[in-house]
């Protein structure tokens, strides 16, 4: 009983120890542990890793891998496509994507880009590939078919085809 | 009648002096400068007086708890003003940055969700299985970033356990405060198998993350929603979801409440207080009931603001593993039956010593945590005042 007493009392000590270290070193310590862990975002929200460039003069197109749906997740399989930076394009976009990468142009993207920033955008997207589903007039509807700007960028997600 | 009297008789012991009460006061107060007397914490002049407010009241709640013996009702001061203050705070925050609180889809695709506590639970089995974190922040690049937050959960656990329910949480003070205003409960038969309802929800919540891939219980069910921030409104579906919010808010943080004198999100609703409660079983610090003390009158089976307390477990000596450690049994009890408790330690042998320790630890995370909130509160209301 009295080992049970001092094994409580010992771990009640390092408590309040652990409280006084949180701050300066508990916090940060679990934080860059959790880090570390390697753990990355669901790519229906952050829209998948870049693969490529396309340099159209003063802007480019970036276009990220194809994100799929996991389990029940209520979206279709997408690729994104970011015009940046939205200080360089024009007044009006309408520009032909090679998205794969094999030398034939697999959409054609059109949008206005209002000089206000809160404007709403819409986007339509000609497919040239069955791959792609066209979009006529759309705005944020779903994060696998969308036109919004975050940042410095115009992002378009067009949707896949389900294969 | 006969057996009131008799409990009467055993009266609380005299409240302790001012001098002793400072002395002990003494490493909070120390604990509450490093923690507010940072002079790059806030930039302006407002801040230095938020910080300034706050470590005053922090400080003067933790001497009342030494100078009376009571914790409860002074923790119950701080917490609902937690969570009064944290909603102004956060909302002020988000109508300054967005001009709303409802959460537009670019923010999310930009990772700027911020992350509450509240789905570290829903993100384990998706995580465990892909990797992936269903949620729509950044990992780790600002101060509401989800490693921040399970970072500050982690520590904060270790030290309090479920106490995290009363001394952190930014949520449970609204319906803390709105429980304490009727004198009387109106509604006093509260079904106990109720209590198992959070973790029916818990249950089913961790699993429809995994299977719809996103925090389900943020997306449809969290009632706070109604008081931070929300999915705008896209479509039918998201006004639904939005209505959703509200409905759980005022029916389970404000009427039940009120009726039951009970904090009924946490006791029957709260996914996250289930899972907090795996968590008691590794903390130190617990209450126990000195059978030989406790004539089972049940003043604290009422007194318990979260249903931990039942016949049975009072028979046995124990609180229910939902516990919160608020204090409220220990307060109510005329035979100072129920006490703060090591484990290991014998039951009812110096009490005090274990209830300090407690103290100690859960007013140092309170102050840190919950404080810095509660000055990010009053900065928001000097803000607009001056």
């Amino acid at each position: 009983m009295k080992l049970r007493a001092t094994l409580g009392y010992t771990a009640a000590a390092l408590t309040v120890l652990a409280a006084l270290l949180t701050p300066f070193l508990l916090m940060g310590l679990f934080s860059k542990g959790f880090v570390a862990l390697g753990f990355h975002v669901d790519e229906m929200y952050s829209g998948g890793p870049k693969v490529r460039a396309i340099p159209m003069g003063a802007y480019s197109i970036d276009v990220h891998r194809p994100v799929y749906p996991h389990m029940l997740q209520n979206e279709k399989p997408f690729v994104q496509l970011d015009w940046q930076p939205v200080s360089a394009l024009p007044q009006h976009i309408s520009d032909t994507v090679d998205i794969d990468g094999d030398g034939q142009p697999d959409i054609r993207v059109s949008f206005d880009v209002p000089r206000d920033p809160k404007a709403p955008l819409h986007v339509d997207v000609d497919s040239l590939n069955p791959r792609y589903e066209a979009m006529r007039n759309a705005g944020k509807e779903k994060y696998s078919r969308l036109i919004v700007r975050v940042d410095k960028a115009i992002l378009v997600r067009v949707s896949l085809r389900n294969p | 009648m006969a057996t009131d009297t008799r409990i009467l008789t055993l009266a609380r012991p005299a409240p302790r002096g001012i001098l002793w009460s400072l002395f002990l006061t003494l490493p909070i107060l120390i604990w509450s400068l490093l923690m507010f007397g940072n002079p790059n914490a806030h930039a302006d002049r407002l801040g230095h007086i938020a910080g300034a407010i706050t470590a005053v009241f922090m400080v003067a709640l933790f001497f009342m708890m030494m100078r009376t013996g009571s914790t409860y009702r002074w923790r119950r001061i701080f917490f609902v003003s937690l969570g009064v203050l944290f909603p102004i705070s956060f909302i002020h925050n988000l109508v300054v940055a967005r001009g709303t609180m409802g959460i537009p889809i670019e923010e999310m695709i930009a990772g700027r969700t911020p992350f509450c506590f509240m789905p570290i639970p829903l993100l384990i089995l998706p995580a465990a299985f892909t990797r992936t974190l269903v949620f729509p922040g950044s990992i780790a690049s600002t101060s509401h970033s989800i490693a921040a937050m399970v970072g500050v959960w982690m520590a904060l656990t270790l030290v309090l356990g479920k106490g995290w329910c009363s001394y952190a949480c930014f949520f449970g003070g609204i319906e803390e405060g709105v429980a304490a205003v009727p004198a009387r409960a109106k509604i006093r038969k509260l079904d106990p198998r109720l209590r198992y309802l959070p973790w029916a929800v818990l249950l089913a919540m961790v699993l429809l993350s995994l299977a719809l891939f996103e925090p389900a219980y943020c997306m449809w069910l969290c009632p706070f929603k109604a008081v931070t921030e929300y999915v705008a409104a896209r479509n039918l579906l998201g006004l639904v979801q939005n209505v959703i919010f509200i409905l759980l808010f005022a029916g389970l943080v404000i009427v039940l409440p009120f009726l039951t004198k009970k904090r009924t999100q946490c006791s029957w609703f709260c996914p996250f207080g289930a899972f907090q409660s795996i968590f008691n079983k590794i903390s130190i610090f617990e209450m126990k009931i000195d059978k030989e003390r406790c004539k089972p009158c049940l003043l604290c089976q009422n007194a318990c603001p979260n249903l931990s307390l039942s016949k049975e477990s009072v028979a046995q000596g124990d609180t229910l593993m939902s516990c919160m450690k608020c204090g409220a049994c220990v307060d109510v009890c005329p035979r100072q039956a129920i006490v703060w408790h090591i484990k290991g330690t014998e039951i009812a042998w110096k009490p005090e010593r274990a209830r300090l320790m407690f103290l100690y630890s859960a007013w140092a995370m309170a102050v840190m945590f919950g404080g810095s909130i509660i000055a990010q509160g009053i900065y928001t209301i000097l803000h607009f005042i001056v």
